[in-house]
């Protein structure tokens, strides 16, 4: 044998061990990372279920589920300001119009054409900011009144947001009588699922018949949002609801997620009812997190009745442009395993969305498509739905 | 004969004007602003022309990084003159052969897949023909045409510098350009197209109700295995072989590929061995999200959705891509003082570090300074377009502009040239097999397993100490 075959070379070793290390981690990389074994690693999933207490009834009115009328002209419209991106409050919409054109709004121009007017004139200041806006007959809103009776025979009112158009959502109030139940101070808080302009910028009209009501926010606003309390005219109690589940009284809590969303705006709020003897009742805005994200939660967090995910009320945020991605399918395919047995879905949802549920078998509740909802395939504007009562 | 821009890169020397760093500090700041200005005019949701919506700006970023793969690597500067790349300045280079590049991408974008696939082939690629389609808006109309074009332009981007790359443009190597050109071009798009049926057509046959049956695979038969019926299955692998190619073409100088000497096996071995690297990568980064966020649901959104944890692989993926080429092309790829595979080992060292730091720096701060959403899995969150972005910047700099001004270009000497081939001889020489070597092999495979499975015990220690977006 050689010299340099007998004794260890230094620079060969190490030559050999840089390639060894990173074929050895390449090849550990291609065969074990997407193995079933790599499951091991998985953490069990660790039930906190956090005592809510229970409810006998849910009932949800759709006091509005049409947050704008016309898709081809609110993407038009997102699509002339820069696109889903964009801060909206830059985009001039009402009632933030201050006549620059699209995409050349800002808050502070806008409000300062009608502040003076809120929330008592909304009538003057839906006038002025219909000529200086975007299509201001395109703003419709999501609203919905929820009515829950607890164990000891208590009732409670709530609204989940505020409409966007303040004519359209005041007209809205009007038909379900929720402008007298406000001026009665039956209505006990305002929640705000999230920032978006058509279930939060017509919180005017919620204020204009009860200023002092106390609202939910989730966390996460932006400066114009919070702003926009204040110039509301609201003179009620504030609070911010952090990451997590809050509960508010027994049987029903809210559930922050902080996640970003479309046109500039972050974290949504989301409601559960614990509904005894029948199982939990998910009530969304716009369920940006997702239905499935917010089922999974609830197992996760929450102690509810018979350990059945009941019901689903609102927007569920698939198709909310009637748009549709393959990951939607994934929704599609995979609701059915959560055993849902009441599902009232609107609004965001899209009608696409809705027809695949149905074409999947999925318990979805029809509408009666009146007060300019498209179609009964899902409830619509004035459609009522009751998990754990009949309606 | 007219060699055009043959072998420009490599014979061409790059004299930095100052001692290192400088330069490299100079082409960073310079190209940053350059970035900086260039993503406020196009792409920046508040800026001028807004094409981060995000599929038409992500399209055309895509293509122009085809667009000037196609030119340097494909046809080598093909019809610009050897002499001309010599004595023309950067400035005017870049200028011309960017606005080239930017023509091209117009003519191809407009002409080749809107107008002609768009109204002879497959609607899907045409938006004026999708508007008119029942219950689509003009703008979902554009960005799925947008997606259907970027989704051509990821499998594009691996081919076509992976001909060059892994399969030395065989056959044509002695080809003339433009022959040789056209050839690889019309190779890598009919290779390209045939993978486009095969990973990205169903996709785009599910995307439309009902379901395409008749004219695409539904569902597709990556479902059960990818637990998603989204195409971003093989975005994210396909993602991860086009990093790999310039992985294997930069800080690994076509190592270990190149220690092969038959041509034939170093070319098949060099394709697919990219692919097999890659897989790895793709299979490895969504674990590491399963790791760190817990495992993918089906049917949710964002974070916890398999389709975008897909999607994610290769967004992390470019984040590799970034620090390896600036360290190619800035950086001299240094170090150069060990053997080759050491060389290569620190270097990649380097890029998985930068890699993670640049990962963490994007997350917490870009959409304080590039208008994009706050969080990881915001669906109009891509991070693959700013990073794309300063890629063609730092491409076009470099392949264009010479590193302008920090280098200086000075054709390289036949002396020299010689010189080079013959060092890099001598350093594939001295890799050859001894016991030592092979020791060295073998302990080194067994530390890359260990240390494969101490990064799975470290990742979500590690993740849950940092806090990436406050």
């Amino acid at each position: 044998m050689t010299e340099d075959k007998k004794t260890m070379s230094r620079r060969d070793f190490f030559k050999g061990a840089a390639m060894g290390m990173l074929g050895g981690t390449a090849l550990a990389m291609g065969l074990f990372s997407y193995t079933p074994w790599r499951k091991a690693y998985f953490p069990g999933v660790q039930r906190k279920l956090t005592d809510i207490g229970a409810c006998k009834y849910v009932k949800v009115t759709n006091i509005s589920e049409t947050s704008w009328f016309s898709n081809a002209d609110l993407m038009g419209d997102i699509k002339g300001a820069g696109g889903l991106l964009v801060n909206q409050y830059s985009y001039n919409w009402p009632p933030f119009g201050d006549g620059n054109g699209l995409g050349k709004g800002s808050y502070d121009k806008g409000i300062a054409k009608i502040k003076h007017l809120l929330p008592n004139d909304l009538e003057e200041a839906w006038a002025i900011t219909e000529k200086l806006s975007v299509h201001p007959e395109n703003a419709g809103g999501f609203a919905c009144l929820i009515e829950l009776e607890e164990m000891n025979g208590k009732q409670h009112k709530y609204l989940l947001d505020s409409g966007w158009s303040y004519k359209w959502t005041d007209e809205c109030f009007k038909r379900e009588g929720i402008d007298q139940m406000l001026k009665n101070k039956e209505i006990e808080a305002l929640f705000i699922s999230h920032e978006h302009f058509d279930h939060y910028w017509g919180i005017p009209v919620t204020y204009k018949y009860d200023p002092t009501i106390t609202t939910y926010i989730p966390d996460g606003f932006y400066p114009e949002g919070l702003k926009y309390l204040e110039d509301s005219g609201h003179k009620g109690q504030v609070i911010k609801v952090k990451a997590g589940l809050n509960p508010i009284i027994p049987g029903f809590a809210s559930f922050v997620f902080a996640i970003p969303i479309i046109c500039r705006v972050y974290g949504e709020q989301s409601l559960y009812f614990n509904v005894k003897d029948h199982g939990l009742v998910s009530v969304t805005g716009c369920c940006h997190q997702s239905i499935i994200q917010f089922a999974e939660t609830a197992y996760r967090e929450i102690q509810y009745e018979k350990d059945q995910l009941y019901g689903v009320y609102g927007g569920l945020h698939v198709s909310p442009f009637e748009d549709w991605d393959p990951k939607y399918d994934d929704l599609v395919i995979s609701l059915g395993k959560y055993g849902f047995q009441k599902i009232g879905c609107n609004h965001c949802t899209g009608i696409l969305c809705a027809k695949k549920f149905v074409e999947a078998g999925y318990p979805v509740i029809r509408g009666t498509a009146q007060f300019r909802s498209k179609e009964t395939v899902y409830l619509g504007n004035g459609d009522k739905i009751g998990f754990g009562i009949e309606v | 004969m007219e060699r055009y821009g043959t072998g420009y890169l490599e014979e061409r020397k790059l004299v930095p004007r100052w001692p290192q760093p400088i330069p490299a500090i100079v082409a960073l700041v310079v190209t940053l602003l350059v970035f900086y200005i260039t993503w406020w005019i196009f792409q920046d949701p508040r800026g001028w022309m807004r094409m981060y919506t995000p599929y038409v700006g992500y399209m055309y970023t895509r293509w122009w990084l085809i667009m000037l793969i196609w030119m340097v690597y494909i046809f080598n500067y093909w019809p610009f003159k050897r002499s001309w790349l010599e004595n023309t300045h950067p400035i005017t280079k870049g200028v011309v052969l960017t606005a080239i590049s930017i023509a091209i991408l117009w003519l191809l974008i407009k002409g080749f897949f809107e107008t002609l696939l768009g109204n002879f082939g497959l609607a899907y690629f045409n938006p004026a023909r999708l508007t008119a389609l029942p219950g689509v808006t003009e703008f979902f109309a554009i960005e799925y045409a947008a997606l259907a074009c970027l989704m051509f332009a990821a499998i594009a981007s691996w081919l076509s510098p992976a001909w060059v790359v892994a399969c030395e443009e065989t056959p044509w190597q002695d080809l003339r350009q433009p022959g040789k050109g056209i050839s690889i071009l019309v190779m890598t798009f009919f290779l390209s197209t045939v993978i486009f049926f095969m990973t990205m057509h169903s996709h785009m046959g599910i995307l439309y109700y009902p379901w395409q049956y008749f004219t695409s695979i539904a569902p597709p038969y990556w479902e059960k295995f990818a637990d998603t019926v989204s195409g971003n299955f093989h975005v994210s692998w396909i993602m991860c072989c086009t990093v790999t190619v310039w992985i294997v073409e930069t800080i690994w100088e076509r190592f270990p590929f190149k220690l092969i000497k038959t041509n034939w096996l170093r070319r098949v071995v060099a394709f697919f061995g990219i692919i097999a690297i890659a897989w790895a990568m793709h299979f490895f980064l969504y674990f590491a999200q399963e790791l760190t966020w817990g495992a993918a649901i089906r049917g949710t959104r964002r974070d916890f959705a398999p389709d975008w944890r897909w999607l994610h692989v290769g967004e992390m993926a470019v984040f590799f891509l970034v620090p390896a080429l600036f360290i190619t092309f800035y950086c001299g790829n240094w170090p150069k003082r060990f053997s080759l595979p050491t060389n290569v080992f620190i270097r990649t060292l380097i890029t998985a570090a930068a890699a993670i730091l640049l990962y963490i720096f994007y997350y917490a701060t870009s959409h304080d300074f590039l208008g994009t959403q706050k969080g990881f899995s915001h669906p109009q969150q891509f991070p693959m377009i700013p990073t794309i972005w300063l890629i063609n910047i730092w491409l076009a700099h470099h392949w264009f502009m010479d590193n302008w001004p920090g280098w200086k270009m000075v054709p390289k000497t036949a002396d020299e040239i010689a010189a080079d081939h013959a060092a890099e001889k001598v350093q594939l020489a001295e890799v050859r097999w001894n016991p030592s070597l092979g020791w060295g092999l073998g302990a080194g495979a067994v530390c890359g397993v260990v240390a494969y499975f101490i990064i799975l015990s470290v990742l979500p220690w590690a993740y849950e100490s940092i806090t990436i977006i406050k």
